[in-house]
C-alpha cells in the first residue's frame, strides 16, 4: 500500500482549506480554530488521503485524542496510514 | 477542532442527479421532469423499462441508466463511477427505490422483514455513504432527497416493517442535515398513498377510509410529488432536515 508523506498531507490540507477560501499558514503549531479548519474539512482531507492510498483509513486505531493544531492533523493522518 | 459556524453560502442547485428505483411511478416521473429541465440525470432500477430506454434515446448526452439491484453494494458503487465518468460528479442523490409490504406483522416471515429493511433502509444508507464520500472527497457540496412515506409518521395495518424503514430514513435525513452542515442539504419527501402499485397493498375498504379522511378527496399522484422534489433539488430555500408530507391533509 502506498502512503502519503507528511509534505503531501500538508499540500492536501492546503487544497482543502483553499476550496473554502482559506489559507494554510506555515506554522504547524497554528490552531485549527484560528484558521477555520472544521471537522468536515478534516473528513474531506481524510477522504483525499484514502483516495491517494486506495484504502479506507482506520480511525478506530487512532484512539481518542485532542486535535487542535495543524501538526496534530498531520501526525494523526501519518500515524493511521501505517495501521 | 473548530465547530464555530462561519457565514455559510447556500448549497448550489443540483446539476447531476442520481435517482434510485426509476423504472416506473414516481421515480420515472422525476427522471422525466429533471431531464426535461436540462439537468443531467442518472438512474438505476432492477429492470430498465422501455420508458427509460426511450428517455435514454431522447437525451443521449445527459442521461445514464442501468440495471442495478440496490442491495448489491459493489454494483451500486460501480454504477456511481460510471455516472461520474459520463456526466460528472453527482451533486444530488434521490433515494427512491423501495419495496412494499402487504402482510400483517404476525404473518410476515423474518426473512421478508430483513429483506424490506435491507432494501428500504440499509441500501439507501450505504449508497448515501458512498455518494457523500465521493462528494466530500472532491470538496463539493450537494443535495439529498429521501423519498419516504406518510407511513413513517402515522400507523397503518399491514405495513409494520415498511413503516419502520421509512421512519428510519426520516431520522437519518435529520442527522445528515446536521452532520453535513454547510456541505449537504438533506430533506425527505413523505407522500401519502399513491393510487398505484404501492397502494395495491391496501384493500378497497382501507382506501375508502383514507379517502373519506382526506380533505382534498383524492389520493396523491406522482405528478403532485415531482414539483416538491424539484424545488428541494433546484431552488434556494432554507428547508433542511425536514420530512415534507404530501397527502392532501389526509393525516392531519
Amino acid at each position: 500500500m502506498s502512503s502519503v508523506s507528511r509534505e503531501q498531507l500538508r499540500a492536501l490540507m492546503g487544497e482543502v482549506l483553499a476550496t473554502g477560501g482559506k489559507a494554510l499558514p506555515d506554522d504547524d503549531g497554528a490552531l485549527l480554530a484560528d484558521i477555520g479548519f472544521r471537522s468536515l474539512d478534516f473528513s474531506e482531507l481524510a477522504l483525499r488521503v484514502e483516495d491517494e492510498i486506495d484504502a479506507e483509513l482506520n480511525f478506530e486505531a487512532a484512539g481518542l485524542r485532542q486535535i487542535t493544531t495543524i501538526a496534530d492533523v498531520l501526525d494523526l493522518l501519518t500515524e493511521i496510514q501505517d495501521q | 477542532m473548530s465547530e464555530s459556524s462561519p457565514e455559510l453560502t447556500p448549497v448550489p442547485p443540483a446539476t447531476v442527479v442520481l435517482i434510485s428505483g426509476a423504472s416506473r411511478g414516481l421515480g420515472l416521473a422525476m427522471v422525466t421532469d429533471l431531464l426535461g429541465r436540462g439537468l443531467k440525470v442518472a438512474a438505476f432500477a432492477r429492470t430498465v423499462t422501455p420508458e427509460l430506454d426511450a428517455l435514454a434515446a431522447a437525451y443521449p448526452a445527459t442521461s445514464h441508466f442501468g440495471s442495478v439491484d440496490i442491495t448489491d453494494d459493489s454494483a451500486c458503487q460501480a454504477f456511481v463511477k460510471e455516472v461520474e465518468a459520463k456526466l460528472g460528479v453527482i451533486d444530488a442523490l434521490v433515494n427512491n427505490a423501495a419495496i412494499g409490504q402487504d402482510s400483517l406483522h404476525v404473518h410476515t416471515p423474518a426473512d421478508r422483514i430483513e429483506q424490506i429493511i435491507a432494501t428500504n433502509l440499509t441500501a439507501p444508507l450505504v449508497l448515501t455513504r458512498f455518494w457523500l464520500r465521493r462528494l466530500l472527497g472532491k470538496g463539493r457540496r450537494g443535495r439529498l432527497v429521501n423519498i419516504t412515506s406518510i407511513c413513517g409518521q402515522r400507523g397503518y395495518p399491514g405495513l409494520v416493517a415498511y413503516s419502520a424503514t421509512k421512519a428510519g430514513l426520516d431520522g437519518a435525513t435529520r442527522s445528515i442535515a446536521r452532520e453535513f452542515s454547510g456541505r449537504v442539504v438533506a430533506n425527505a419527501v413523505a407522500p401519502g398513498f399513491f393510487a398505484s402499485e404501492m397502494s395495491a397493498v391496501l384493500g378497497q375498504t382501507q382506501l375508502d377510509a383514507i379517502l373519506r379522511r382526506t380533505p382534498s378527496g383524492r389520493l396523491t399522484t406522482p405528478e403532485e410529488v415531482v414539483p416538491v422534489v424539484r424545488m428541494l433539488l433546484l431552488e434556494e430555500t432554507n428547508i433542511n432536515g425536514q420530512a415534507i408530507v404530501i397527502d392532501g391533509a389526509g393525516s392531519i
